[in-house]
C-alpha cells in the first residue's frame, strides 16, 4: 500500500448516519417525547372566523375546572415578526402572542393548560368568547380593492411605524439596465402568465414545545425549531427576561422544509402558559392544527422575456403578486430572493422585477424548500421551454448558450447578498445527462398518440449556499461552535447549528474527524443549547454544510494549531514539522514527525499531558461568517406517461443531477435528490390548498387524507431513479463543498411539466396539474 | 369516564392498567409505559408514524382504543432489536440510508417488519403497495424499499 493509500479520508465516504441506531430503534428524543414531572399538557383555542373582533373571552367556567387559561389580556402585547433571520430593518412586524382580533380562521385566540389532556379539552370548549364578525378577503385582487376591508391600519418596519393601504404588505421593484431598451431589440417577446397555489410542509413531526419554569427563575425550553437562539431571543422579549433565562435546547427535529425558521406560533403561547402556571407544559399541535400554522407562498408571475434570433435574452420582466396571508413571515425578502432567482437563471441582460405582496385572510406563508425559487424556476423554466419550442432551438442548448455560469453574478438572498459564480456543474449536468436521457432522440408530441404517452422534460436549477457575501446586506449569516479535545484522544463539538434530518450533523463531524484525523466513532456532538453555545442563525438557504460546515473547520483548525503546538513541545519538533494520521484501529489520530514516524504520539496523549501540566484544555471556540453565497446546480432530466382517458400522470424514469461540489456524503446527497424530486411531483401533480370562500376554513379541514401527497406507489421503479452529481469543486466551501437540499427541489416541477407538454402538446401554467385538469384540457382541444 | 383494568404484553413485559375507555393505546405506550418511539403524526390514521406489531401484524395504535387491546401481546419499535443487536431490516434502514428526519422510521420499520413476516420475497411493487399507508416526507421512499430488499434477501440467507 502506498503512503497516499494510507491517507485516512472520510471526506466523500458512504458513512452510516450516526444518529441511525437511535432513530431505527425509537430512542431518540423529540420535542413531544419530553416529559417532566408536573407536567400539564396545552391546548389552543383556534378561531372559527376569518376575520373579527375578540369582543370578550370568559374563562371562568374552564379555570373552574382547574384550567390555568391564557388570553390577549394575560400577555404582553409587543408586535413582533416569528422570523429573525433579516435585520431588524428588514423586518416587518404585525403580531402579538395572542391578537385582538382574528384574521385568519384557525388562528390561535386563546389557550389552556391542565392537568391532562383531555381535561384541556375539555376546559377549551368552556372558553366563551365572543366574537364581532368582520368581512373577510381571500384574494388580493379582493383584498387591493378600494373598500375592501383592512386587515391592519398599521405594522411597523423595525422601529419605524408603516401604514398598511389596500392591505399592500410588501412592494418590492428592482430594476437593472435599460430594459424598454432591450425588449425594443428584441426580435421576439413572449408573455405568459404563471400561476402557483398554497401547499403545505406536511414535516412528520407537528410544531410543538415544552417548557419548564425553573426553581432560579429561568425557563427551559424544548421546541421543534431551525434556530434555537431566534426562539431564545424573541422568547426573551415576549416574556421580559433576560436572555440568561431563557434556555432552548437543541433536539432533532422530524422534518422541517422551512415551517421552522420562524419560531412557531405555538410555542411563545406555550412559554406564557408554563410561566402563568408555575409549572411545566406540554403544547403539541394536532395535525389539522399544524395546517392552519404556515403554507408555502403562492406567487403569480407575469413573465415577459425579449429574445433575439440568434439564440439569446435582450431583455426580460417578471411582475409578482403574492397572497402571504394574515402575517408577515418576511414577504420582503421572499420578493427579494424570487427577483434573485429569476435574475440568476440567465444572462438576459436588463431586467425588471415588479413585486407586490398582499395581506389576506388566510393562514400566514412561510419559506418552504426554495423561498420561491421552485415558484419562480416554474415560470421561467417553462418560458424557456415554450420559447425554444417555438423558435425552433434545441432548450439544451439554449440553456447551455445563456445560463449564468463561472464569473457570473448571482444573487444569492435578494439584490442586497450577490457574489462571483466559482463553480458550476450546469455544462456537465445538461450534457452528460442529455447523453443518459438520450434528449437528441426525443420525439416531438405531434408523433404521439394512443392513450398512454410519453414525454421527456427537462429544466435546471439552483438554490443559494447559505446567506452570506462578500458585503453584509439584509440577512444575517453565521455560525459558531467549540471544539474539544478530550483527554483519551476524542472530541467534543458544541454547535447550536440544526440537523433537520439532511444529515447536517453527520456532515460537521466528518470534518471534525478528517481534519484532526480522529475515526467518526470518536467525536461527540454535543446535545446542547442556547446557553452553552454561540448564535447560529438558523439551518435554512442549504446553508448547513457550506456556512456551518465552513465555521466548524475553521474552529478545528485552530484546535489544530493548538494540538501541534502542545505536540511539538512534547516531541521537541516545530509544529510545522508535524503531521496527523488517522489510526483507526486504535481509535486515535496520531501526531507523527513528518519523514521520521518513528517519532510520535497520539492525540490523547497530548491532551492528558496538557492536562496533567496544567497547559489547558485544547479547545477553540468561534463565530464564522462565509463571505461567498455559491449557486448549488441542478438539472432534471423526466420522462412523463400521461393516461389520456383518466388524465393520471406517472413518472416511469427520471435523471436528477446535482452539483454541491465536493460530496460530503453520497448517500446524504442521493437523500436530499430523491426527497425533493418526491415533494417535487406532489407540488406538481397532487398538491393544493384551498379555502372556502365563505368561511376560510381549509376545504381539506385540515385532515392528510384530504391532501394527496406522492406515497411510495407513486414513485418511480427504483432502478429508474437515476442520481448523479458533478465533478465540481467550491474553492470558499468546506473541503470544496456548496450545499444541494432546496436546489434539489427548484427545478422538478418544470422539468414534469415540460415532459407533460412533451407528451401530449398542453402547456400547463398553473399548479398542481391534476387528473382533472388535465382532462379539462384534453377535452377543450378535442372541441 | 370510569376506568377498567387491561392486561398488555408489551416487548416481553407484563403490564396491568387502568385505562379510561376512550384512552388510546398510543397515548398509554407512549405516556404510561414512556415507550414513545411510537410517534404521534396525526392521530387518525392518516400517517402510519404509530405502527406497532401484535401477532406479528402490524395496527395503527393511535386508532385503537387501549380497552379494545386488553390481552394483547404487542411488539413496538423499542421491542425490536435485541440489546444492541439490530434487525436485519433495521441495520437496512440505516445501510441504505433510508432514515432522515427518523419521525416516520420507527412505524415505517414496524410495518416493513409485518411485510416480511407476510411475505419473505416481496417485489418491489408489492413492498411499494404495503408501504402506501406509512408517510415519509423527507426520503421519496426509494432508499426505504431498497432496505426492505436488502433485508429480506438477508434474511432469505439466513
Amino acid at each position: 500500500m502506498s503512503e497516499q493509500e494510507t491517507v485516512y479520508k472520510i471526506i466523500g465516504k458512504a458513512t452510516p448516519r450516526i444518529d441511525g441506531p437511535a432513530k431505527v430503534t425509537g430512542k431518540m428524543q423529540y420535542t413531544s417525547d419530553i416529559m417532566l414531572p408536573g407536567m400539564l399538557y396545552g391546548m389552543v383555542l383556534r378561531s372559527p372566523h376569518a376575520h373579527a373582533e375578540i369582543i370578550s373571552i370568559d374563562t371562568a367556567e374552564a379555570e373552574a375546572l382547574g384550567a390555568v387559561c391564557l388570553t390577549y389580556a394575560d400577555i404582553n402585547p409587543i408586535v413582533y415578526n416569528e422570523r429573525s433571520v433579516s435585520i431588524p430593518a428588514a423586518t416587518y412586524r404585525d403580531r402579538t402572542v395572542l391578537p385582538a382580533k382574528a384574521r385568519h380562521f384557525g388562528e390561535p385566540i386563546a389557550a389552556v393548560a391542565a392537568a391532562s389532556e383531555e381535561l384541556a379539552y375539555q376546559a377549551l370548549q368552556l372558553l366563551k368568547v365572543e366574537y364581532k364578525v368582520l368581512p373577510a378577503v381571500f384574494t388580493p385582487q379582493e383584498a387591493m380593492a378600494d373598500g375592501a376591508p383592512q386587515l391592519y391600519e398599521q405594522i411597523w418596519l423595525g422601529e419605524e411605524k408603516v401604514a398598511v393601504k389596500n392591505n399592500i404588505g410588501v412592494i418590492r421593484n428592482i430594476e437593472e439596465g435599460d430594459v424598454e431598451a432591450g425588449f425594443a431589440a428584441a426580435d421576439r417577446i413572449f408573455e405568459h402568465t404563471f400561476e402557483l397555489g398554497r401547499v403545505y410542509h406536511d414535516q412528520l413531526e407537528t410544531k410543538g414545545a415544552v417548557c419548564a419554569p425553573e426553581a432560579d427563575g429561568s425557563l427551559t425550553v424544548w421546541c421543534t425549531a431551525q434556530s434555537i437562539h431566534a426562539n431564545r431571543q424573541l422568547l426573551g422579549r415576549v416574556l421580559g427576561l433576560p436572555l440568561s433565562k431563557i434556555n432552548v435546547k437543541k433536539l432533532p427535529l422530524g422534518g422541517a422544509f422551512g415551517s421552522s425558521i420562524q419560531v412557531n406560533t405555538v410555542t411563545p403561547i406555550c412559554a406564557c402558559l408554563a410561566l402563568k402556571a408555575g409549572r411545566p407544559v406540554k403544547l403539541i399541535s394536532s395535525r389539522e392544527e399544524d395546517f392552519y400554522s404556515h403554507q408555502k407562498y403562492p406567487s403569480v408571475f407575469e413573465v415577459k422575456l425579449g429574445v433575439a434570433g440568434e439564440g439569446r435574452f435582450t431583455a426580460a420582466q417578471v411582475k409578482c403578486l403574492v397572497d402571504f396571508g394574515a402575517h408577515q413571515v418576511q414577504p420582503l425578502p421572499y420578493m427579494g430572493c424570487v427577483a434573485g432567482w429569476f435574475a440568476s437563471l440567465y444572462r438576459y441582460g436588463p431586467l425588471r422585477f415588479l413585486g407586490t405582496a398582499v395581506y389576506t385572510n388566510k393562514v400566514p406563508c412561510c419559506a418552504m424548500q426554495g423561498y420561491g425559487n421552485p415558484q419562480i424556476n416554474f415560470a421561467i423554466e417553462s418560458m424557456v421551454d415554450i420559447i425554444c419550442e417555438e423558435m425552433g432551438w434545441d432548450s439544451v442548448e439554449f440553456r447551455l448558450k445563456n445560463h449564468r455560469g463561472v464569473g457570473d453574478e448571482f444573487w444569492g438572498q435578494g439584490p442586497t447578498i450577490r457574489s462571483i459564480i466559482k463553480s458550476c456543474g450546469v455544462p456537465e449536468s445538461l450534457t452528460k445527462g442529455g447523453e443518459i436521457f438520450a434528449w437528441k432522440e426525443r420525439r416531438p408530441h405531434t408523433e404521439k398518440s394512443g392513450r398512454y404517452r410519453k414525454g421527456i422534460g427537462v429544466a435546471r436549477g439552483f438554490h443559494t449556499s447559505g446567506t452570506g457575501g462578500p458585503k453584509e446586506g439584509e440577512v444575517i449569516d453565521y455560525s459558531s461552535c467549540m471544539v474539544k479535545i478530550n483527554e483519551d484522544g476524542s472530541v467534543d463539538l458544541i454547535s447550536a447549528l440544526m440537523d433537520h434530518g439532511g444529515g447536517t450533523w453527520d456532515a460537521m463531524a466528518k470534518i471534525v474527524s478528517q481534519t484532526l484525523q480522529v475515526p467518526m466513532r470518536m467525536i461527540g456532538l454535543s446535545p446542547t443549547d442556547t446557553r452553552n453555545t454561540g448564535y447560529d442563525v438558523c439551518t435554512h438557504a442549504t446553508r448547513g454544510v457550506y456556512c456551518g460546515g465552513a465555521a466548524v473547520l475553521y474552529v478545528t483548525n485552530k484546535v489544530k494549531e493548538k494540538l501541534l503546538e502542545y505536540a511539538g513541545r512534547i516531541l521537541f519538533e516545530h509544529p510545522a514539522a508535524l503531521e496527523i494520521i488517522c489510526d483507526e484501529e486504535l481509535g486515535q489520530g496520531v501526531i507523527f514527525a513528518k519523514n521520521y514516524h518513528q517519532k510520535s504520539i497520539t492525540i490523547g496523549e497530548v491532551a492528558k499531558i496538557a492536562q496533567i501540566n496544567s497547559w489547558g484544555t485544547i479547545a477553540y471556540t468561534d463565530s464564522y461568517r462565509q463571505r461567498n453565497c455559491p449557486p448549488c446546480f441542478t438539472t432534471h432530466f423526466l420522462e412523463v406517461e400521461v393516461d389520456t382517458l383518466t388524465g393520471e400522470i406517472t413518472v416511469p424514469k427520471a435523471l436528477l443531477y446535482g452539483d454541491c461540489g465536493t460530496v460530503i456524503n453520497p448517500v446524504l446527497i442521493d437523500g436530499q435528490l430523491i426527497g425533493s424530486f418526491n415533494r417535487g411531483l406532489g407540488y406538481t401533480v397532487y398538491e393544493s390548498l384551498d379555502v372556502d370562500q365563505k368561511t376560510g376554513e381549509l376545504t381539506n379541514k385540515g385532515l392528510l387524507v384530504d391532501y394527496k401527497t406522492p406515497t411510495a406507489a407513486e414513485m418511480p421503479a427504483a432502478e429508474n431513479v437515476l442520481v448523479h452529481w458533478t465533478d465540481t469543486y467550491e474553492p470558499s466551501g468546506p473541503f470544496g463543498a456548496k450545499g444541494i437540499g432546496e436546489a434539489a427541489l427548484a427545478s422538478v416541477q418544470a422539468a414534469l411539466a415540460n415532459a407533460v407538454y412533451n407528451a401530449i402538446g398542453i402547456r400547463f401554467a398553473k399548479l398542481p396539474i391534476t387528473p382533472e385538469v388535465v382532462l379539462a384540457a384534453l377535452r377543450a382541444i378535442d372541441n | 369516564m370510569a376506568k377498567q383494568e387491561i392486561k398488555l404484553t408489551v416487548n416481553g413485559k407484563i403490564y396491568h392498567l387502568e385505562v379510561a375507555p376512550n384512552e388510546i393505546l398510543l397515548n398509554i405506550l407512549r405516556d404510561k409505559l414512556f415507550l414513545t418511539g411510537s410517534k404521534y403524526g396525526c392521530g387518525i390514521g392518516e400517517c402510519g408514524a404509530c405502527t406497532i406489531l401484535a401477532g406479528g401484524r402490524s395496527y395503527l395504535s393511535c386508532l385503537i382504543p387501549a380497552v379494545a387491546a386488553d390481552g394483547w401481546e404487542i411488539t413496538t419499535i423499542e421491542g425490536l432489536a435485541k440489546g444492541e443487536e439490530l434487525t436485519p431490516l433495521q441495520q437496512a434502514f440505516i445501510d441504505e440510508g433510508a432514515i432522515q428526519c427518523g419521525f416516520c422510521t420507527p412505524g415505517m420499520v414496524m410495518t416493513a417488519t409485518a411485510l416480511l413476516n407476510e411475505n419473505p420475497d416481496p417485489d418491489e411493487e408489492y413492498i411499494k403497495d404495503y408501504l402506501r399507508g406509512n408517510h415519509c416526507r423527507c426520503t421519496g421512499y426509494i432508499a426505504i424499499v431498497k432496505a426492505v430488499q436488502a433485508a429480506a434477501e438477508k434474511q432469505r440467507q439466513g
